[in-house]
């Protein structure tokens, strides 16, 4: 793919995603501009360079004056720089990219970022725009990934129930088979657990119980889940990003990717500018970019493959039309996010969840 | 300096279209007042709602008080799309268990143990509306008051009450556009009376000083009242006038009979020719003198006749013909001819018999004095319910441009000679009293003519034939 050998170019400095949480500088990576730089815009953000790069090149084709810095965190660091950053008035990068967009929500709400409103913002559905500061800008479903070579057909699950009734069937087989979000580590993994467990709470309880029988794999972040299906480690995945997943399978022919049929819930990754922006300009440039058509057809064609009007991918096993048919559910980005944001409820969400599948009780749970 | 016009209409108009400003501001700012407190009272349930879903999502758990948070409660307060939301749960301790701990507007948390309390305060530069709602907590192992703050900025709230108020305003405006024009329109029938006051007084004819009778509603009664007080003052006045000029003429026409006869019985036989043509000249102006004050006499009392006599059917043709008798002197001019034509059958007319002869004398005399050379001809004929009586000679008549003015007292076609006469104006007077006018025809085919115009009386003629 092109575009990965073009990497290596980009960055200039590299350092290695630490798989456990902590004051994680990402990894940070600058695009000179194409002409003499007569701008620099910081993007923080927590999403793979991978898949941003494609982005970021064609949009300094439009700004050829303009260099990019951009820095890849992990969601949860991600929130708590900008927090932190907008406590003490500091600016902290010009936009802001996360997957996490509950936790951009939260900044929102907490009078962190601005608004911006352009002819570009004016198409964007409502359910993707909260107070024109919060935007989604692509749309990317939780799919389940499995390998071709260790799941037989008549295994692959379809929903929900059906991953939960495959793991009471077959334990022994799928033991420390299945990987997953480590919901301590990363954002994104919580939000979609809380929203799991809001949309089919039965479901969820039981889904959970099978997750900790069947010794799930615990990993920080979407790519780390998916290299163990690469490497074959783990048979299925479960909670991934349809963008992540369907990059891993154009690597990989034996990784399939299933859209449940009972439901999907749809991810928007958000963008925000933060009040302390020193660039506020070029970031809403940038971001009239990514809700731009062009900038909307980069992302379906090279970064995240899904898109709120296209057709899923052929070789995705699903519905045809995911939001008419119902199926599909997009995450309203929208002030319903707090809840999934409350430090108590997140807290004794992540300790239920950590006392079923990590099977530790809290009390002895080290802090 | 510019004087400005006064205008009763736009006085009105100005002070209403003041009072309907001044009301409309003032029905402005009670809508900004009501819209504000029906969005509040409106955003104020949701707020409530959402604390009350939290508060009912208390648990107590071994000793522990646990919250979760509803998503639907923030789904709730969601529906204002745009604020931002605000929530602090306080357990019984005093400590916030969850949520913005500064979030704190210096209310008295247990106020909101008896009812719900609602406050608007200020949070992270943010203007916000924050309900506290209260929970006891009974259970054995932990009991006391837990509280909900919830706090929303007021974006959508301040969104609803401009709304509201824009759209009361528009009500407001368009109703007092509706009864500014409402006004307008009153006030111009409201003084559609002065108008017809206005008009009835200048259509009445100059000499009727009789009182004012139309219909005008009571606010006019007093204008009115004054003008006929006033009218009738005038017509005293005139009254008195008219008597004092008929007592004096009166008064001098004795002096003048006796003037007359002395200066006929004198001699004239003895006088050389100077002072021949002085006695001459003294005669022709008592002369004058005499008739000017007949024709005063005959003027007061066709004026007063016109007041006080009862109008009756009479036959103008014979009025006509005794008229004419009497003004065509036995000493007139023997080269003159003199014709009377009369009407077949009678022309019957509702007047007074007396004041029509003297009309009629006096534009024969008039005729005789300044007009007939060698011909003069009375004729009385009628036709489409008109009586004329037409008097005509051959003299050079009247120039069509004099006709208004000679009807009017003291005046004469010829000017100068010292003839002023009131003959025209008795004619006058006497026309309009009858509802009839006097008319002239110009010299041409026919030799011009002063024509009196009557309407044919109706029931007369039936009482008569």
């Amino acid at each position: 793919m092109a575009w990965l050998k073009a990497v290596p170019l980009a960055i200039t400095a590299v350092l290695v995603l630490a798989p456990t949480a902590g004051a994680v500088e990402g990894t940070r990576n600058v695009f000179p501009a194409l002409d003499a730089e007569r701008g620099r815009l910081v993007i923080n953000g927590a999403t793979d360079i991978e898949a941003m790069e494609p982005l970021i090149r064609d949009f300094q084709e439009t700004a050829r004056d303009v260099a990019i810095d951009y820095t890849d965190y992990v969601t949860n660091d991600l929130y708590r720089d900008a927090d932190i950053a907008c406590r003490l008035r500091q600016p902290f990068g010009d936009i802001l990219l996360s997957s996490s967009v509950d936790q951009l929500v939260k900044l929102a709400n907490d009078g962190c970022a601005q608004a911006h409103v352009s002819e570009e913002t004016r198409d964007v559905p409502a359910w993707a725009n909260w107070r024109d500061e919060v935007f989604g800008f692509t749309f990317e479903p939780s799919v389940m990934v499995y390998h071709k070579d260790f799941v037989p057909p008549e295994d692959v699950p379809h929903t929900h129930g059906e991953l939960t009734d495959l793991l009471r069937f077959k334990p022994d087989y799928y033991r420390g088979r299945i990987g997953t979000y480590d919901l301590r580590q990363s954002g994104i993994g919580y939000l979609l657990a809380f929203l799991d467990a809001q949309q089919a709470s039965t479901t969820y309880g039981r889904l959970l119980e099978s997750l900790s029988r069947a010794e799930a794999v615990l990993r920080c972040c979407n790519n780390a889940v998916l290299s163990e299906l690469d490497s074959g480690n783990v048979y299925i995945g479960y909670n991934i990003l349809g963008s992540y997943a369907y990059a891993a399978s154009r690597r990989n022919d034996k990784l399939r990717i299933v859209l449940p049929r009972d439901y999907t819930l749809i991810l928007s990754r958000g963008a925000l500018i933060p009040v302390g922006a020193k660039r506020g300009n070029l970031a809403g440039r940038f971001l009239d970019y990514l809700l731009s058509e062009r900038g909307q057809g980069v992302a379906r064609q090279k970064a995240f493959f899904f898109s709120r009007d296209g057709a899923v991918p052929a070789e995705v096993d699903g519905p045809a039309k995911l939001v008419e048919s119902g199926i599909g559910r997009p995450i309203r980005i929208g002030p319903a996010l707090l809840a999934a944001q409350d430090r108590l409820q997140r807290s004794r969400f992540i300790d239920d969840w950590t006392n079923l599948i990590v099977n530790t009780p809290v009390r002895l749970r080290p802090n | 300096m510019m004087r400005r016009e006064t205008s009763l209409f736009s006085r009105l108009v100005l002070r209403v279209a003041l009072v309907l400003c001044g009301g409309a501001a003032l029905l402005a700012t009670a809508a900004w007042y009501y819209a504000r407190a029906a969005a509040d009272d409106a955003y104020d349930r949701l707020l409530l709602g959402a604390a009350i879903q939290i508060t009912a999502n208390m648990t107590v758990d071994a000793g522990n008080l646990g919250v979760t948070l509803p998503s639907s409660a923030f789904e709730l307060l969601g529906l204002a799309e745009r604020d931002r939301i605000f929530y602090r749960v306080v357990g019984p301790d005093g400590k916030t268990l969850t949520g913005y701990d500064d979030l704190d507007a210096g209310i008295d948390l247990t106020s909101a143990r008896a009812a719900p309390v609602f406050r608007s305060a200020e949070y992270r530069n943010a203007p916000v509306r924050i309900a506290i709602v209260s929970r006891a907590l009974s259970d054995p192992s932990f009991s006391g008051w837990a509280y909900v703050v919830m706090a929303q900025t007021t974006e959508a709230r301040r969104a609803l009450a401009s709304e509201l108020t824009t759209r009361a305003m528009i009500l407001v405006g368009i109703m007092s556009l509706l009864a500014l024009a409402g006004t307008v329109l009153a006030i111009r029938y409201s003084l559609l009376p002065v108008g017809k006051l206005a008009s009835t007084l200048r259509a009445r004819d100059p000499q009727d000083l009789t009182p004012v009778d139309v219909d005008m509603p009571r606010e006019l009664k007093p204008f009115v009242g004054s003008i006929n007080h006033f009218m009738g003052r005038l017509d005293e006045r005139v009254t008195l006038l008219q008597r004092f000029i008929a007592d004096a003429a009166h008064q001098i026409r004795t002096p003048l009979t006796a003037l007359s006869a002395q200066v006929d019985m004198l001699d004239d036989e003895d006088l050389d020719a100077d002072r021949k043509r002085h006695l001459e000249r003294v005669r022709d102006r008592v002369g004058q003198l005499a008739r000017l004050t007949n024709q005063l006499l005959s003027h007061a009392m066709v004026i007063h006749r016109s007041d006080s006599v009862r109008f009756k059917p009479v036959d103008l043709g014979d009025i006509a013909r005794k008229a004419f008798r009497s003004a065509i002197p036995v000493t007139v001019d023997p080269d003159v001819v003199v014709s009377f034509e009369g009407c077949t059958e009678p022309v019957v007319v509702l007047g007074d018999a007396l004041s029509l002869r003297e009309a009629i004398v006096n534009i024969i005399d008039n005729a005789l004095q300044h007009g007939t050379v060698q011909r003069l001809a009375v004729r009385v004929g009628r036709g489409d319910g008109r009586v004329l009586v037409e008097v005509a000679d051959d003299g050079p008549g009247i120039p069509a441009g004099e006709w208004s003015r000679v009807t009017a007292r003291f005046v004469s076609s010829k000017t100068g000679e010292g003839s002023m006469g009131l003959g025209f104006a008795i004619a006058a007077e006497v026309a309009v009293a009858h509802g009839g006018t006097i008319r002239f025809r110009e010299k041409g085919e026919h030799d011009f003519a002063v024509i009196l115009d009557l309407p044919l009386g109706k029931e007369g003629a039936s009482w008569l034939g």
